[in-house]
């Protein structure tokens, strides 16, 4: 039922879409300015025959990679450590004030973290961290407004830790006691403990919350749709300092931002590429998370 | 229609359910004839024997006392003010009923209670006539190491097993070539390495239970450390495992300082040269094996030694 559900989707979305892929073919992921190629199609003939396909989708992906990779990246590496930090070494009573603040902040609604993003975040970073200059250095190409893919990227990481967290405390804490008296008693000190025996065990566990925050984080789309700029730029690396400044467009935004457009046949035989997109990555992170565990089971650490 | 019990048109094997008629002859079913060679011990169990004789006094050196050790969890006092030596040269085996501290006091020695929030611990404990205390905890467990009821191997390969305190242990992470030699004679010592040379990278976890417990025991030994705490190694084992296991200890005993916490009243007569008799958390009596087993001197030892409670 699931499985038809889930198949059904899939083949309805991928027909939708196909005439966006069809006429673009390979090009659909090329560079482009999704921007105003989206105004175009929005603005095509009304005859079928005359619709207007052309977009090159790759500032969209590149935003959207960016964000999350980088997000999930931090959260990893912050979740990791908290998760030990609660199980192992954080006194009784701090791990028992932690643990709700932590759920609480996983069922924050994501318009919240993207109201305060943009009222809190963006005006902070405009004013504090980006100097005139530099506004002026790329007022040609793009403006420097404050919302930028590193403010989305750093909200978003909040977003996602909290789930991370809550997956490896559990999983931290399902570790059998008698592997860790058995490093203590070979003298190994606890911090050892924790890196070679429990984290060792639990990569599965770190595994799922990788694929379960970079699905979040993927489909995000009010939130970054507020606070990343909303604009289809490529933010290169080689721009320096001003890179971490440069405002993306994720592709789950692209589709909220545009979808007042949606009954325009070819605009939204576009939108719903997007879809499709999103749909197919989020199968491969779960595929890719699965195969990642086969190495593991041998030595019986079970997912 | 024929029936299955009608005789007459029924001609098959006999139906399984059969009727007993009481006046006819029952049927004896011979006994399954048992092979005159095979050895009675086989049938009766092994005779009560020590595995081997006392190391001469020259062999036996103290290592660790305790003095006045007394244990806590919260409110409860679990060990009552023990003093008792642990020599290299002997095994001592501790016994007693369950829940008389037995276990908490090995575990004190190198002071692995503490990693139960409620324990605490008065009294001293001396390594080499140095107070554990002053010891850097982790030297000190790699000093007095310790094995567990149940076999605890890391969900990893056997070498990584073994390796595990190897590596930990050095400060800049050795290679695998240089870990073969140890690893191979901490096997060896504990007598698993004909049946595990051929597969080191197999998972520890696929051995069986025997197994498991000496792989646990080569991963201690190959840290190379002065005193050996064995907590009930043989109670998750068959018999044919504990035999090699006890082997093992009393083979160790000249260059280890061995401490066994046991429940089983056999094994501690089989293998220990000291044995201390715990009750309620106080050491009743502490003596010879031989002496403690066949002519104690407490009352509460001869009855425990002779089954009346346990």
């Amino acid at each position: 039922m699931v499985l038809a559900l889930c198949a059904g989707m899939v083949i309805f979305v991928l027909a939708k879409a196909w005439p966006s892929f069809a006429s673009n073919g390979i090009g659909w992921f090329g560079a482009g300015e999704p921007d105003t190629q989206l105004g175009d199609i929005f603005k095509s003939p009304s005859a079928p025959s005359e619709y207007v396909y052309e977009i090159g989708v790759w500032p969209l992906l590149w935003g959207t990679i960016l964000t999350t990779g980088v997000a999930v990246f931090l959260g990893l590496f912050f979740s990791l450590f908290t998760a030990i930090f609660i199980v192992e070494f954080a006194p009784p009573r701090l791990e028992r004030l932690l643990e709700p603040v932590v759920r609480l902040l996983a069922a924050v609604p994501s318009v919240v973290y993207g109201l305060i993003g943009i009222l809190v975040l963006v005006p902070f970073v405009a004013n504090n961290l980006i100097s005139d200059e530099r506004k002026e250095s790329v007022g040609y190409v793009t403006q420097l407004t404050g919302a930028s893919w590193s403010v989305a990227a750093l909200v978003l990481t909040v977003m996602i830790v909290p789930i991370m967290i809550t997956i490896i405390v559990d999983a931290l804490r399902s570790v059998p006691k008698g592997w860790i008296e058995g490093a203590a008693a070979l003298g190994v000190n606890r911090w050892r403990i924790m890196w070679t025996i429990s984290v060792r065990t639990v990569r599965p566990a770190i595994i799922a919350a990788v694929i379960l925050a970079a699905a979040r984080a993927l489909g995000e789309a009010i939130m970054i749709s507020m606070i990343s700029g909303s604009l289809s730029f490529v933010p290169q690396p080689v721009d320096g300092l001003t890179f971490f400044f440069e405002p993306v467009r994720t592709l789950a935004s692209s589709i909220v931002d545009n979808a007042e457009g949606l009954s325009v046949i070819p605009f939204g035989q576009t939108i719903y590429a997007f879809a499709f997109l999103l749909l197919v990555s989020s199968a491969v992170l779960s595929w890719a998370g699965w195969a990642a565990k086969i190495p593991m089971r041998k030595y019986g650490i079970r997912p | 229609m024929s029936l299955p019990g009608d005789q007459t048109t029924y001609s098959g094997p006999p139906p399984p359910v059969r009727r007993i008629v009481v006046s006819e002859e029952p049927t004896i079913v011979e006994p399954p004839r048992l092979d005159p060679s095979a050895p009675a011990a086989a049938v009766t169990g092994a005779p009560l024997t020590r595995r081997s004789d006392s190391l001469p006094a020259s062999a036996i050196v103290e290592r660790m006392r305790t003095e006045n050790l007394r244990l806590y969890y919260g409110d409860n006092e679990a060990v009552k003010g023990v003093s008792l030596p642990v020599c290299r040269g002997e095994v001592l085996a501790l016994i007693g009923p369950s829940g008389c501290g037995k276990t908490t006091l090995l575990r004190s020695l190198n002071r692995l209670t503490e990693l139960t929030a409620t324990a605490r611990r008065e009294g001293q404990i001396f390594l080499d006539n140095e107070d554990v205390d002053r010891i850097e905890v982790t030297q000190l467990r790699r000093r007095v190491s310790m094995v567990f009821q149940q076999p605890n191997p890391f969900p990893m390969s056997i070498f990584d097993n073994v390796a595990y305190a190897l590596r930990e242990g050095a400060n800049r992470k050795p290679r695998k070539s240089a870990l073969m030699e140890p690893v191979r004679q901490a096997l060896d010592r504990a007598g698993l390495l004909a049946e595990v040379e051929s597969n080191l990278d197999h998972p520890a976890l696929r051995l069986s239970g025997g197994q498991q417990q000496r792989l646990c025991i080569a991963r201690s030994l190959a840290a190379q450390p002065e005193v050996l705490l064995l907590d009930e190694p043989c109670s998750a084992l068959d018999p044919k495992s504990t035999e090699t296991i006890e082997q093992l200890i009393v083979k160790l005993r000249s260059e280890v300082a061995v401490v066994i916490v046991t429940h089983n009243l056999q094994q501690a007569r089989r293998i220990a040269d000291k044995v201390g008799f715990m009750y309620l958390g106080d050491l009743v009596e502490f003596g010879d094996g031989e002496q403690l087993f066949s002519n104690p001197r407490e009352a509460r030892t001869a009855d425990y030694v002779a089954g009346s409670f346990g």
